[in-house]
């Protein structure tokens, strides 16, 4: 992914078939990925040659990151045969243990408040799957920084960096027990919801079958890329759903309730280090 | 998929899950057994009395047909 992620700067199409780019939209075509963010910023992605990114009137350089590491990274790796998944991730007993769920379903919070359990981030925001081995999952560790609303921070207790942008309400955050930098076989995806009570249990079944097939807003990209027969594509989903552990975390949203639902899930983290 | 199936329609993407009996019977669905031989294996399988394996049969039979899972003759 290294060498398909370097950038340039340079003109850029408005458009990678008629008609052109709105604000804010994307184009797929082949091996090529176009997004316009907000203005005249473009960002280009051809297999084999990286990133080109063109920052006309109304470009906002300091969502530019925001982009690279976001859909532009997605759409990288859709295009290369990795499946991009909306999760955070913790490691432990060398595997990879992902929380995955709707935008403030609390991920980063969670996967914030495990590093003070001693438990290294894997990723923040999306996890990357290599699918290549058909018998294994594999992680690709994380690209992107940890960001932390202000009251997560208060929660977890992580350290604070410097504001994510002018326009997101949202700080990088030092994960406290460090990150992970190697790949490592995925463990688990739990899916966070929210209920009255804190339980974890396993997802089972036809169940998990709907859990891949549930739009998700990085794995969306993936199905884009991806040609074939709808038979292909539900042998590949059906693939996932047998290959992919899952279980989900209900837990009541309330804050004076957070901490009970991290010990639980330390402790279920730490006894799966025994299976 | 963990004792289920899971049956996708080619024709509109839409997909379905089968457990317990009807996972069974689902399984002894093979192109060669008609309505009386699939409830005599089924019967065999679960020692059960056919007759008393009847009604659930024909009513998933029928749901499958309903949902163009299932052809008869």
């Amino acid at each position: 992914m290294e060498s398909e992620t370097r950038v340039a700067y340079g003109p850029v199409p408005r458009g990678l078939f008629d008609p052109a780019l709105d604000e804010l939209s994307w184009q797929l075509l082949g091996d090529r990925f176009l997004l316009r963010g907000e203005g005249q910023h473009f960002f280009h992605y051809r297999k084999g040659e990286g990133i080109t990114i063109e920052r006309g009137p109304g470009a906002d350089a300091s969502e530019e990151a925001l982009w690279l590491n976001g859909s532009v990274y997605s759409a990288i790796a859709s295009l290369n045969g990795l499946l991009p998944v909306h999760a955070s991730a913790v490691a432990i007993g060398g595997r990879v243990f992902a929380f995955t769920g709707p935008a403030g379903a609390g991920k980063s919070t969670l996967t914030a408040a495990l590093g003070a359990r001693e438990l290294p981030m894997f990723c923040d925001d999306t996890l990357v799957l290599d699918l290549a081995e058909p018998r294994s999952i594999t992680c690709l560790p994380g690209h992107k920084r940890l960001k932390l609303r202000e009251d997560a921070l208060e929660m977890t207790g992580a350290r604070r960096e410097e504001k994510v942008s002018c326009t997101v309400d949202k700080f990088f955050a030092l994960p406290a027990a460090g990150d992970v930098g190697e790949p490592l076989p995925l463990g688990e995806l739990i899916f966070l919801e929210e209920g009255s009570e804190t339980s974890i249990a396993p997802i089972l079944g036809a169940a998990r079958f709907a859990k891949v097939h549930e739009p998700n807003s990085a794995t969306w990209l993936f199905t884009e890329t991806q040609s074939g027969t709808r038979a292909e594509r539900f042998a590949h989903l059906g693939r996932l759903a047998q290959q992919i552990p899952m279980a989900r975390f209900m837990r009541p949203i309330a804050r004076d309730r957070f901490g009970e639902g991290v010990t639980l899930m330390t402790e279920y983290l730490r006894q799966k280090l025994a299976e | 998929m963990d004792d289920e199936i899971v049956v996708m329609r080619l024709d509109n993407g839409s997909f379905f899950s089968l457990a317990g009996t009807a996972a069974a019977i689902w399984r002894l669905i093979d192109g060669s057994r008609d309505r009386a031989a699939l409830l005599s294996a089924l019967a065999a399988q679960y020692e059960e009395d056919p007759r008393r394996l009847a009604d659930d049969v024909d009513a998933l039979l029928t749901q499958l047909q309903d949902a163009r899972l299932l052809e008869r003759d």
